[in-house]
């Protein structure tokens, strides 16, 4: 948990930092990251319905440093290995760490959208 | 002095990248950080990053590795000419890197870590008038294009200045600390900053294999094996092997194509 800003799933940390006090850039980045990410989420959701292990790795390889940079920190290792190992892994495996990495999404996302309401709306 | 000369706005950079996010940051980056570095050109793609180069003709790409229209360095191959420096920014661990590395080029990690970005700059700078524009890359389109690997050229630094070796005429890498002395055909010997360690990790899927803690064997040039312990080279010299490498030695030279 996030304490100081009351999140759980993200540290915004890294769009302060690069905002500098700066409201329209930080709002850029929240706004982006809302536009970016549910997109991305349904594309993997998608890719994991039809077992299609390549477009996993894009979707996942494409979303990475956006969430670093959120600081979703523990669902790095995972896309991590999904990427490495998405030819290889057991689909069951791969389903479960897909659906953990959604279920992070889903709960960063809404992070996301409460912070634009209560702040800058 | 062969540094960059900024004056103000003085270094024309286009950014090459399919995603906004990565786009606006390091936008961001570049504004705050470096106020010398004027970014005249944002591409989409592949496609976009060819136009907006050829237009736009920056001193700097930051280029991405993997693009939904094609790779970064099928972008390159598709330019006549190259007179800009190119740092390829890409994920973690992918697996380009590792080419990126062999060839000598700059790269940099997305989300940026700020001192990495501060010395890629400050490396762009000083080597900006240093290396051919088009040299080390072009060296990197030819590698990638060479089928043979035995044919492809590793890019070194020693004391004398940039050295050219094809990966051929290498026999054997001997460890010396933090250099590591390279052992050529015609009895050359080149001495490297580069520990046994980095060329062994540079190496290790191109017909090498470190088979003690000392040396890196090349295939191509190994005689026979008179024993479990040693191996004869083509320049006459016997190398030991390291216990606990026997049998991931046997193992590589069943295995391992020869080149």
């Amino acid at each position: 948990m996030n304490k100081e800003r009351n999140t759980t799933f993200i540290n915004l940390d890294n769009v302060i930092s690069i905002s500098r006090g700066n409201t329209n850039r930080m709002i850029k980045y929240l706004n982006q990251f809302q536009e970016l990410i549910p997109e991305r989420l349904q594309q993997l959701k998608k890719a994991l319905d039809n077992n299609d292990r390549k477009q996993i790795r894009q979707v996942l390889h494409k979303m990475s440093p956006q969430l670093q940079f959120f600081g979703i920190q523990d669902i790095i290792k995972p896309i991590q290995r999904l990427e490495f190992e998405y030819d290889t892994m057991s689909f069951l495996e791969l389903e479960a760490l897909g659906n953990d990495i959604i279920y992070k999404l889903e709960g960063a996302t809404k992070e996301v959208s409460q912070i634009i309401e209560s702040h800058f709306e | 002095m062969n540094n960059f000369q900024p004056t103000s706005k003085t270094i024309k950079c286009v950014i090459i990248d399919d995603d906004p996010f990565i786009q606006e940051l390091l936008k961001d980056k570049l504004n705050q950080y470096f106020p010398d570095i004027n970014i005249v050109g944002l591409g989409n793609d592949g496609k976009e990053g060819l136009e907006n180069i050829i237009l736009l003709k920056p001193d700097l790409v930051f280029l991405d590795v993997e693009m939904t229209d094609m790779t970064g360095f099928e972008m390159l191959s598709r330019l006549d000419t190259i007179n800009f420096k190119t740092i390829f920014i890409t994920s973690y661990k992918h697996y380009a890197i590792k080419a990126i590395r062999f060839n000598a080029l700059d790269y940099l990690l997305k989300p940026f870590d700020l001192e990495e970005l501060k010395n890629a700059i400050k490396r762009f700078k000083s080597n900006y008038h240093k290396v051919g524009k088009s040299e080390q890359v072009g060296l990197a389109l030819n590698n990638l294009n060479t089928k043979n690997i035995s044919d492809q050229i590793l890019p070194l630094k020693t004391q004398q200045g940039d050295l050219h070796l094809a990966l051929k005429d290498i026999i054997i890498i001997e460890g010396d600390r933090n250099y590591s002395i390279i052992h050529l055909i015609s009895n050359r010997k080149e001495l490297v900053s580069k520990t046994l360690s980095d060329l062994e990790d540079l190496l290790s899927n191109k017909g090498f294999f470190r088979c003690h803690k000392s040396y890196i064997i090349n295939k191509t040039h190994i005689v026979d094996q008179p024993n479990s312990i040693s191996i004869n080279i083509s320049n006459g010299m016997n190398i030991p092997i390291s216990r606990r490498k026997k049998e991931s030695f046997v193992n590589w030279f069943k295995t391992a194509k020869v080149l």
